[in-house]
């Protein structure tokens, strides 16, 4: 199996703090990759280098073996990387349908047909269709965003936390989307919820302290109690 | 220890500068130095109030005009209505003061809770509707073209101006100083590097800006009061915007945040503006002088944030660190991601 | 009545050249959190390089383009090699656009000579409509269509294309919009040129609309144009037409009843907004 995108000792400073310290992993093209981490631990950092929102400082990060670490974040974004915030990022003016409008590089059957799909799957978003992000509720914007990252034919998706503040029904439909678009596309998932994270994720990283500390199969975490306990605060 | 030696050299530099100025008159005794050099204690002060908003606390006014303006008008209408005595002097010092704070104060409180861009151009606009008050106030300002007045005794001889405008700049760069380096001083610098985290800090950033606009303000009233009086006379060009940007090129090509940067921008700009109105006689385009500091402030923006004090300050300070800080101890401190 | 209606017309003309003065810098402010202190350079370079074109080539439309031509490039210009180098710092954005206003404003001087130049309106627009005894000056209304024209064409671009969607998406979060794909720096440019053309082509209709035009015109309307951008609201674009709208209509009441409180009326709106609504009447920004 090959890799997709791989991260060397990265470090990353936002203003004088030095959040990154040397995280390093590897993600398998059509897998789940969860980064799992307390609050703090630089779990959000480290995505948000990976697409350039900030610049990692040493380190390399490469995307089908390119380096793609000093690269602007709208070329990273064009290279193939979908990016859902943990604030989901809508633009809370815009309707739904423009919302995924300005994320559609080209408006062609393929992206139509990818459009249709995660439509089906979030029936809710074609509900809504013409009124505003602002209003749609929080599992719904989720959706929006993870549709609005799917819609273009993105090989890896990088998704911040998408369980955070939502209703456990909620979250249970959100799993499901995610569990479903496995098969189409490589995800890195933040995870801070264990269940969630368990049942989509194929292999993890904890990260802690800017540092990725341990890693392996989803199964090994499943059964390390004490592992979980000692970076997850989880038993 | 390091900073402190330096300091106290600084201070002999500035006493000798200083003495040098003061005895200046009796040595040198030239008429249009004088004159220039009143000029250039003038808006030295003027600069430094300027500073104390810009260099100190981070705040943009584009409007420093008008509390110059406010200045200049009261002593001039004091003069000009009542006796030119030392008494309505004073009390025209007082008034000034006094409606500077209150305007100052007023104009802060209004902006200062906004984003900086906002100061900036309430000031600009406040600066323009004194303009307008001093155009149209025709009863009491003449309009457009002025009035000229007279002034008291003390005030009359060139030679004692000239000093008591440099010991007016002695004064306002001392309480400066200190205030800068008071407590609350600090503050405001740390409002400066960081609003924020000043914030959560408990300190109330809108009050102290607003302290930092008053003191500015008044300040910047004295400096018209200084303005008014060496031309004795007074128009609608002290609320004008250059007088404003003459502020703003003196602290930047300077540098902001040292006061003597200031000074020492005042006493540029001052006397270039002076050649080049010379050189004007030679070739017009000297006549546009401002062109040229116009292209050189924005590239002191672009390329020496810090201004001449700044940079030289900046040099002393690399030499110092590299021979007493050993290489690779880096400070490591963990926020939140 | 003829009164009024002159007054209004008047207001209204006015109106819209400050909204051609203040869409751009709201735009530029609500995308880029830049407010350009340049734009009113803009607008007097619009107003003597169309000018100039229109006496040299007698054809005022061919001014007017010319105008238009000099705001975009020299909106390219400041974007690029000005105001781009200190992209992120607030300071040093408002000091530097202001030291450029310096620049321009001389170098205006230093082309065209620092006297004022007369602006004549050209045949086909000079004169006036009589409508039942009620004269209308032909260029206020010009103006004012011109100024409806640009309203619209801007809207339909914000509303219906793909490049107005990536701006108004900006304007909401510019970080999301990368992150999708789109090169904001281009987008940043494109703004700012539109904007930099609407100053200019504002410059140039003033000219015949006053007589005269000057250097130091691109300060006065400049904070004509601040004050509506902050009733209006930063960064909301037809909150800037309506602001501008009701800026221009009373300064034209107040200069014909009450002559000497024009400006002020117009600071003291724009205080109460602040006090009120320091977000504008129509903005959702701070």
């Amino acid at each position: 199996m090959s890799t997709l995108l791989k991260l060397e000792q990265v470090e990353t400073f936002i203003g004088q703090y030095h959040i990154l310290q040397g995280i390093s992993f590897e993600v398998p093209k059509g897998e789940v990759t969860v980064l799992l981490g307390r609050n703090g631990a630089g779990k959000t950092t480290t995505l948000r280098t990976i697409m350039g929102l900030n610049t990692a400082s040493k380190g390399s990060v490469l995307f089908k073996e390119e380096e793609i670490k000093s690269l602007p974040t709208y070329s990273i974004a064009n290279k193939g990387i979908g990016y859902v915030p943990e604030d989901q990022g809508i633009f809370a003016g815009l309707t739904v349908e423009e919302n995924i409008k300005v994320a559609v590089k080209k408006e062609n059957d393929e992206t139509q047909q990818r459009l249709d799909w995660i439509l089906d799957l979030f029936p809710d978003l074609k509900k809504f269709w013409k009124k505003p992000g602002g209003l749609l509720s929080g599992g719904q914007k989720q959706m929006l965003s993870i549709a609005r990252a799917y819609v273009n034919d993105n090989e890896l998706l990088l998704i911040d936390e998408p369980s955070k503040g939502l209703a456990p029904i909620v979250v249970e439909k959100v799993m499901e989307s995610i569990q479903q678009m496995k098969d189409k596309t490589t995800i890195i998932l933040v995870e801070q919820n264990f269940m969630m994270a368990s049942t989509i994720g194929d292999s993890f990283y904890i990260i802690d302290d800017g540092r990725t500390v341990s890693n392996g199969s989803m199964n090994l975490l499943r059964e390390d109690e004490e592992m979980r306990r000692k970076y997850l605060g989880i038993a | 220890m390091m900073t402190r030696m330096f300091s106290n050299r600084m201070n002999i530099i500035y006493l000798l500068v200083a003495g040098f100025l003061a005895l200046l008159p009796f040595v040198y005794d030239s008429r249009s130095l004088l004159i220039l050099l009143s000029q250039v204690f003038i808006f030295a002060v003027l600069a430094m109030s300027y500073d104390i908003l810009l260099g100190y606390t981070g705040i943009v006014s584009f409007g420093h005009a008008m509390f110059f303006g406010i200045g200049a008008y009261t002593v001039g209408v004091f003069m000009k209505r009542f006796e030119p005595e030392t008494s309505y002097f004073l009390l025209a010092v007082l008034v000034t003061i006094l409606l500077t704070a209150v305007v100052s104060y007023i104009v802060g409180l209004l902006t200062l809770r906004l984003k900086s861009h906002f100061y900036a151009m309430l000031t600009m606009a406040f600066a323009g509707l004194f303009l307008v008050l001093a155009e149209k106030w025709r009863s009491v300002t003449y309009g457009n073209d002025g009035f000229t007045f007279r002034v008291p005794e003390f005030l009359k001889d060139r030679t004692d101006f000239y000093l008591i405008c440099l010991v007016s700049m002695v004064i306002v760069f001392i309480l400066l100083k200190r205030f800068t380096n008071s407590p609350l001083g600090r503050v405001l610098q740390a409002i400066r590097e960081n609003e924020q985290r000043t914030e959560s800090l408990g300190y109330s950033v809108l009050q102290y800006k607003v302290i930092a606009s008053v003191v500015s303000g008044v300040i910047a009233g004295i400096a018209g009061i200084l303005y008014a009086v060496s031309l004795r006379f007074v128009n609608t060009s002290v609320f004008t915007m250059d007088i404003t940007l003459d502020a703003l090129l003196m602290t930047i090509i300077g540098g902001v945040g040292t006061l003597v940067g200031a000074i020492i921008g005042a006493g540029i700009i001052e006397f270039s503006h002076h050649w080049l109105t010379e050189l004007a006689k030679v070739h017009w385009i000297f006549e546009r002088w401002i062109i040229f500091f116009g292209i050189i402030y924005i590239l002191a923006v672009m390329f020496f944030p810090m201004g001449i004090v700044g940079s030289l300050q900046k040099l002393k300070f690399r030499k110092k660190k590299k021979a007493s800080v050993p290489v690779g101890s880096e400070t490591v401190s963990q926020g939140d991601s | 009545m003829d009164v009024l209606i002159n007054l209004s017309l008047n207001g209204l003309a006015t109106g819209m050249l400050i909204f051609l003065l203040a869409a751009g810098l709201t735009l530029i402010f609500g995308l880029m959190d830049v407010l350009n202190f340049a734009h009113g350079g803009l607008f007097a370079w619009g107003a003597y390089s169309g000018i100039w074109i229109y006496t040299t080539t007698g054809s005022f439309l061919v001014g007017i383009l010319g105008a238009i031509l000099t705001g975009m490039i020299l909106g390219i210009i400041t974007e690029r090699w000005i105001i781009k180098p200190v992209y992120g710092n607030h300071v040093q954005q408002i000091l530097i656009t202001l030291g450029l206003m310096l620049v321009l404003s001389e170098m205006l001087k230093v082309v065209w000579g620092p006297n004022q130049i007369s602006a004549v309106t050209p045949d086909y627009l000079s004169g006036s409509w009589e409508f039942g005894g009620i004269i209308i000056i032909k260029y206020r209304v010009f103006i004012i269509a011109v100024g409806f024209a640009v309203f619209l064409a801007v809207q339909y671009l914000l509303k219906k294309t793909k490049i107005g969607l990536v701006v108004r998406a900006g304007v909401m979060n510019k970080e999301m919009v990368q992150s999708l794909g789109v090169n904001i720096q281009r987008v940043f440019m494109f703004v700012f040129m539109i904007g930099a053309g609407m100053a200019a082509l504002g410059g140039m209709l003033l000219g015949p609309y006053s007589g005269v035009i000057y250097a130091d015109m691109g300060m006065e309307f400049a904070i004509l144009a601040f004050i509506v951008v902050v009733i209006g609201g930063m960064g909301s674009f037809t909150g800037s037409v309506m602001a501008a709208i009701l800026v221009g209509l009373s300064g034209s009441f107040m200069a014909y009843y009450v002559p000497d409180l024009a400006l002020a009326a117009n600071m003291l709106l724009m205080a109460v907004v602040l006090i009120f609504r320091p977000q504008g009447l129509f903005g959702a920004k701070g």
